[in-house]
């Protein structure tokens, strides 16, 4: 059972087209890696999906017809996208971040009951978020900022969570810590993931399926071990030979 | 504004879009000198009345021609430009009243006095973005009304100041309204063929460049403070030459005739008339002398109503004003004769 | 001694208008990063729905509350109506539209309620508390109290409620805000709707001081840019603290400063919006400026 299919997706900005017809298929409470060079059009893939760009095609998440819909009411759809650059409210609250993700939560007593429960959860997963709960967002280092919004993005109970470049400018120690915390959440919450990466070898250990994306285009999909097991992957991405 | 619109406009950077841009150039200057000599001949056609106003039509102009290097070239906001207006009026009324100097001197001393004031206020605003100048011109043109009254042995206080306004030479034959109109035309055509030639330079491309993007352009060494307290400096200079000929051509000068509606009212004008083009201050000119006085009889209220409404309906649909509107329509034409 | 105290006194009740208009002004700035110059203009207009309304026989605070209610809808509606066509164009365009704005707000009062001055009504009583040789009349009292009492409910709005979250999230990230379910657009109508209701404030406490006419606010909005100036546009407490002391120190300039007398108090917040563009520009309790793309 598939949980999000994408067909013929295109998308731009203004004039400049940037996805040419882009398909693909992730079952539910699986995790899917797209991987490809730099201006690919990996993040477009992720906006297009969240709504921050203009599309054609369809995005059914369930029943739901995602295509054309505003970031906000994807969002009210269970969709969760941690953005390039963190999308931190600096001046805010670590606290206040956390909340701000289960914004679109009924706001009954049961619910805000279990919003504090997920809290709860989310410092599990990020202990170093308890501590910090008082403090400015913004004092915090990078990887704690991306713990800290990954920790929004699950604050929505996400059916779906696309994670775009989480290893951004995290030192690999911070990274690898990382992506052992996503593939965990997966496992726990069987939340269905779209991550994109540049370090291919670390997104495809934590992904069943892979694709390929080149100038707007899927050049090659599969399991995450028959593309690792591909000789121009591993050339162009994994920076070995097989 | 128009220039650029051409050019993308053109399909490929051929010699025929060179040629056709020489040909542009050329129907400019004719429709300029055909302009020129219907406004030479104007005053000997019209009433004194009607002379009057279209000599204010060129003081407003000036005035508007000294806002446009600043808000129109350098993308910068003034909301106190008629406190260099007053700046001129009164320095041109308090030298003819006060030291009897003849009034052709009058115009240099007042414009290079309200371009230094400029200089001293704009080192100050110009290091911030455009939107702290435009509250400390506004503030300015605020506090500028009190100050007058308040010296008033020099100023005349609330009272004014009242002039006999320059008397035609004999020899011209020419009645009053229609020498002060001609010394008007001049001032006029002096401020268009220098801010024409201004534009048309180095400091012009960097005031384009500022108002495009201020980071790129800094990045290219354009040096910003320098040439926005120029470009502000220039504006009331010119602001400061369009005062002294409102005192020649009125005759009397008063702390409220120069409230802050004034300022708002060049900017409204401005803008209607069209930012960033050569013809939007006269058109603008036109705008401020003649939208007031046909208006009025509906409703004391009703220019503002007019303007307010206007202003905001071109930054809608036509953000270059009625200059950009009359030069696609100039544009539109040219296109539709070739073809045929 | 006491002179000076009481100076002090009435300046504080001056800085609390200005407070409440710089804080109408900062409220839309930290959402669009727009400076409204038709702020001052809208409590005008408001401050004559207000007179509109007693005059139709209604009591004060009940046609105070109508007001309060008709600004923020106002304000929602011109947000929606003026302001989202030039969403995210140049500066220079919004400004002019704010300008527009100005014009049209102004003269629009002119054509209903006429230039002429009318009287308004000042809700608080007559008379003065005294206390150790301080006077401090009922009517600087009641501004402070009002004014106080719109920061509070400001104070708990944004502190502690959702929407509050949610509003301070789009003045802080828009985009991000949009990611986690914000609806941006009604954020920013809000935002306008609720600096309309506290401009509309501002009008309404200085309306009996000065008198009701078209041009009552062109002053007032100076002193609140200078409030908003010296706090750092981005900076709601700061607007506050800007307010009373630039009504603070344009109240002692213009009692000790023989030069200065009560015609040319206005030139105050001039020096003072020049001073702190020179000195510190983002204000006492500003970020420091980060250009927006």
């Amino acid at each position: 059972m598939s949980a999000l299919v994408v067909t013929d997706l295109h998308a731009g900005y203004g004039d400049a087209r940037v996805l040419h017809g882009v398909s693909l298929s992730v079952g539910e409470g699986e995790v899917c890696a797209i991987l490809g060079p730099n201006g690919a059009g990996k993040t477009t893939l992720l906006r297009a999906l969240s709504g921050m760009v203009r599309t054609r095609g369809t995005v059914r998440l369930g029943d739901a017809d995602l295509a054309g819909r505003s970031p906000d009411t994807i969002a009210r759809q269970g969709v969760a996208h941690v953005p390039e650059g963190r999308g931190t409210f600096m001046p805010l609250t670590v606290e206040e971040n956390l909340r701000l993700g289960a914004y679109v939560r009924p706001a009954s007593r049961r619910a805000r009951a279990e919003v504090d429960a997920d809290l709860e959860r989310i410092h599990g997963y990020f202990p170093v978020l308890k501590t910090r709960l008082r403090q400015a967002a913004g004092s915090l280092s990078g990887g704690e900022q991306q713990m800290l919004a990954i920790g929004r993005a699950l604050m929505l109970r996400p059916r779906l969570l696309l994670l775009d470049e989480p290893s951004l400018g995290l030192a690999p120690l911070v990274t690898r810590e990382l992506f052992r915390i996503v593939r965990t959440i997966n496992e726990q919450e069987r939340t269905t993931v779209v991550v994109v990466e540049q370090n291919a070898h670390l997104a495809l250990g934590i992904a069943q399926q892979a694709h390929v994306l080149e100038t707007g285009r899927i050049v090659l999909s599969g399991t995450a071990e028959q593309i690792r097991a591909d000789e121009q992957v591993a050339q162009s991405y994994l920076g070995y030979r097989v | 504004m128009s220039d650029t619109a051409e050019v993308t406009r053109v399909d490929a950077p051929t010699r025929a879009g060179a040629l056709r841009r020489v040909a542009a150039e050329r129907w400019r200057w004719i429709v300029l000198a055909a302009l020129f000599a219907a406004a030479c001949y104007a005053p000997f056609q019209l009433v004194p009345f009607r002379v009057f106003q279209f000599t204010m039509v060129l003081v407003y102009a000036v005035a508007l021609l000294g806002l446009n290097l600043l808000v129109g070239h350098a993308g910068q906001i003034s909301l106190g430009h008629g406190a260099f207006f007053a700046v001129g009026a009164y320095g041109a009324a308090i030298m003819l009243d006060r030291f009897e100097l003849p009034y052709p001197v009058t115009l240099p001393i007042a414009a290079a006095v309200a371009f230094v004031i400029g200089l001293a206020l704009g080192l100050p605003a110009m290091r911030l973005r455009g939107l702290y100048l435009a509250l400390v011109t506004l503030a300015m043109a605020i506090f500028l009304v009190p100050l007058l009254k308040r010296f008033e042995e020099v100023t005349g206080g609330s009272m004014g100041l009242t002039l006999p306004k320059p008397a035609p030479p004999a020899w011209t034959g020419l009645a009053e309204d229609q020498w002060l109109y001609f010394l008007a035309l001049a001032v006029a055509v002096a401020a268009f063929l220098s801010a024409y030639s201004l534009m048309r330079s180095r400091v012009g491309r960097a005031l384009h460049a500022i108002r495009d993007n201020e980071a790129a352009a800094e990045t290219m060494g354009v040096r910003l403070s320098f040439y926005k307290t120029l470009a502000f400096a220039w504006s009331a200079m010119f602001a400061g030459a369009a005062g002294c000929v409102y005192t020649w051509v009125i005759g009397f000068v008063s702390p409220d005739s120069f409230a802050v509606t004034l300022s708002i009212t060049l900017l409204a004008g401005l803008v209607v008339g069209g930012l960033g083009s050569l013809s939007g201050p006269l058109l603008g000119g036109l705008f401020v002398m003649f939208v007031p006085s046909i208006s009025q009889d509906v409703n004391e209220a009703a220019p503002g109503v007019i303007f307010g409404l206007l202003i905001i309906a071109v930054m809608y649909v036509a953000p270059t004003g009625l200059a950009g509107l009359t030069g696609r329509a100039a544009h539109s034409i040219r296109k539709t004769l070739r073809k045929e | 001694m006491t002179g000076f105290l009481q100076q002090l006194v009435q300046g504080l009740g001056a800085g609390a208008i200005y407070a409440s208009l710089a804080l109408a002004l900062v409220l839309i700035y930290q959402f669009t990063g727009i400076v409204n110059f038709a702020q001052g203009e809208l409590a005008m207009f408001s401050t004559y729905l207000a007179w509109q309304f007693t005059a139709a026989g209604m009591p004060f605070w009940l046609a105070l509350a109508l007001t309060l209610a008709v600004s923020f809808a106002g304000g929602m509606l011109i947000e929606r109506l003026v302001i989202r066509p030039v969403e995210g164009a140049p500066e220079l365009t919004v400004v002019i539209v704010t300008v527009g704005l100005f014009i049209f707000v102004n003269a629009a009062a002119g054509w209903i309620w006429t230039f002429l001055i009318k009287d308004f009504p000042n809700p608080f009583p007559g008379g003065a508390l005294e206390a150790g040789g301080l006077r401090v009349s009922y009517s600087t009292l009641g501004v402070l109290v009002v004014v106080g009492l719109v920061m509070g409910l400001l104070y708990l709005l944004f502190q502690h409620t959702r929407i509050g979250l949610g509003m301070r999230a789009v003045a802080t990230n828009p985009d991000s805000a949009r990611l986690v379910g914000i609806r941006v657009g009604w954020t920013l109508a809000l935002g306008w709707g609720l600096a309309a209701t506290v401009g509309a404030v501002s009008g309404v406490l200085v309306a009996p001081l000065l008198f009701l006419e078209p041009n009552m606010m062109g002053g007032v909005l100076i002193y609140a840019f200078a409030a908003a100036t010296l706090g750092g546009f981005d900076s709601p407490v700061g607007a506050v603290v800007g307010g009373l002391i630039v009504g603070v120190a344009e109240t002692l300039a213009g009692a000790y400063v023989g030069f200065i007398g009560s015609d040319l108090k206005v030139g105050v917040p001039l020096v003072i919006i020049l001073g702190v563009l020179l000195l510190r520009p983002q204000g006492l309790f500003g970020r420091a400026a980060v250009e927006r793309a």
